[in-house]
């Protein structure tokens, strides 16, 4: 049984540094959309971006504490450390909206995006 | 106060289910001597945490975009594999422990090495630790400068709670015997892991090494993930209220292929070991 959990182990290591090395290959110029969180807001707050194309979202915190900008749509969440600037590669999005908020200040951090 | 409530809440029920988990299972197997094994994990998992949440500070760059995730993703995966092995070592046991014979739980205790469980309690806690310590260090900091020490409270109420409930959870497991606890929790780690496994899908999805596509279902105008309930059910079994083809998929294929693993094998083998191992030769 544990050759079986070690091949299990080396399967999930192999199939981990294949995706990791593909995720890393296929990162090349592309639109940047800045995003700022200031007094506990987006900046803002709704984006507006072509549908099918992937793009970049640099976000800064510019507030003291930090922030953790979290889409369930996106499957993202992503803390940024007060001050810092973070970059986000966003894969290609169908058409429609994406709600994201800023997990630690839900009630006034929101956004969305919007792909058309 | 409520909204930090329910973060803190959100965030720590997890871990708390899964530090659960495991001292319940020392008690059971008697060996409380152990426990010092997952107050070491958990401890060191939260150290882990503090230190991330104090190190992405120092981050930035490309190190600060992707490391912590991909940190992230690897202990849920590394989660799921020590969760899955844990069931199947108690799945193994269940068959053959009938109530509580001290002789069995001496074999069982011999065979696992329980030094693991503290390895399970420190992924279990690193989980979403250092985002819940990064939280209510933010919230902190602010109530010195805007009066909001009761955020901090509620944040710190609902680790509490968190705690307390999966306290009583398997507080109320004791009272099973032996081999039901073993085959009620093997079930319960298995829903558990496949929601991980699911999540850490979803994870990969988010930082573009698989690929996204749109919401199998949206049931969030019935429940959403995000409030109490939700979250509750999310860390139980994976809720989602818009899942992702592959996360469902990753989750129906971890399940088909955990229940093989655990279930696959006749009975017969491994009462046919237990025979040797009792009449050598």
């Amino acid at each position: 049984m544990t050759k079986t959990w070690m091949s299990l182990m080396v399967g999930l290591a192999v199939a981990g540094a294949w995706l990791l090395g593909g995720g890393v290959l296929t990162a090349d110029a592309q639109t940047e959309i800045t995003l700022t969180i200031e007094s506990n807001r987006f900046q803002p707050e709704e984006i507006k971006v072509k549908g099918g194309a992937p793009f970049v979202l640099v976000i800064t915190n510019k507030d003291k504490g930090p922030e953790e900008f979290e889409s369930h749509d996106l499957r993202i969440e992503k803390v940024i450390p007060a001050g810092k600037t973070v970059r986000l590669k966003i894969p290609a999005l169908k058409p429609g909206t994406y709600r994201f908020v800023g997990e630690y200040h839900e009630q006034t951090a929101k956004g969305r995006i919007i792909a058309e | 106060m409520g909204a930090t409530f329910v973060i803190t809440l959100r965030e720590a029920f997890e871990a708390s289910l899964i530090l659960g988990i495991v001292y319940t299972y020392l008690e059971k197997i008697g060996a409380r001597d152990s426990y010092r094994y997952v107050t070491w994990g958990g401890g060191l998992g939260l150290l882990a945490s503090v230190g991330m949440g104090v190190g992405v500070g120092y981050l930035s760059g490309p190190l600060l975009d992707l490391g912590p995730d991909l940190i992230g993703a690897t202990v849920i995966f590394a989660a799921v594999v020590l969760l899955t092995w844990h069931a199947w070592w108690m799945q193994q046991h269940a068959r053959s422990i009938r109530g509580q014979v001290q002789h069995q739980i001496e074999e069982a205790r011999a065979t696992q090495r329980l030094w693991l469980v503290g390895l399970i309690a420190f992924t279990g806690v690193f989980r979403e630790g250092a985002e819940t310590v990064l939280f209510l260090w933010g919230i902190m900091a602010q109530a010195a400068s805007m009066n909001g020490w009761g955020n901090v409270l509620g944040g710190v109420t609902g680790v509490a709670t968190a705690a307390a409930i999966g306290w009583a959870i398997f507080h109320g497991g004791r009272q099973l015997s032996l081999s039901k606890f073993f085959s009620v929790t093997t079930v319960f780690i298995l829903l558990l892991a496949a929601g991980l496994f699911s999540t850490g899908i979803g994870r990969l999805q988010g930082l573009g090494f698989l690929p996204m596509g749109e919401p199998l279902w949206d049931t969030s105008f019935l429940l959403s993930d995000r409030n109490v309930l939700g979250s509750f059910l999310g860390g139980l079994v994976g809720y989602r209220a818009r899942p992702s083809a592959l996360e469902v998929t990753g989750y129906v294929v971890y399940l088909v292929v955990a229940a093989v693993l655990l279930w696959g094998r006749t009975p017969r083998t491994d009462s046919r070991r237990r025979h040797t191992a009792i009449f050598p030769g």
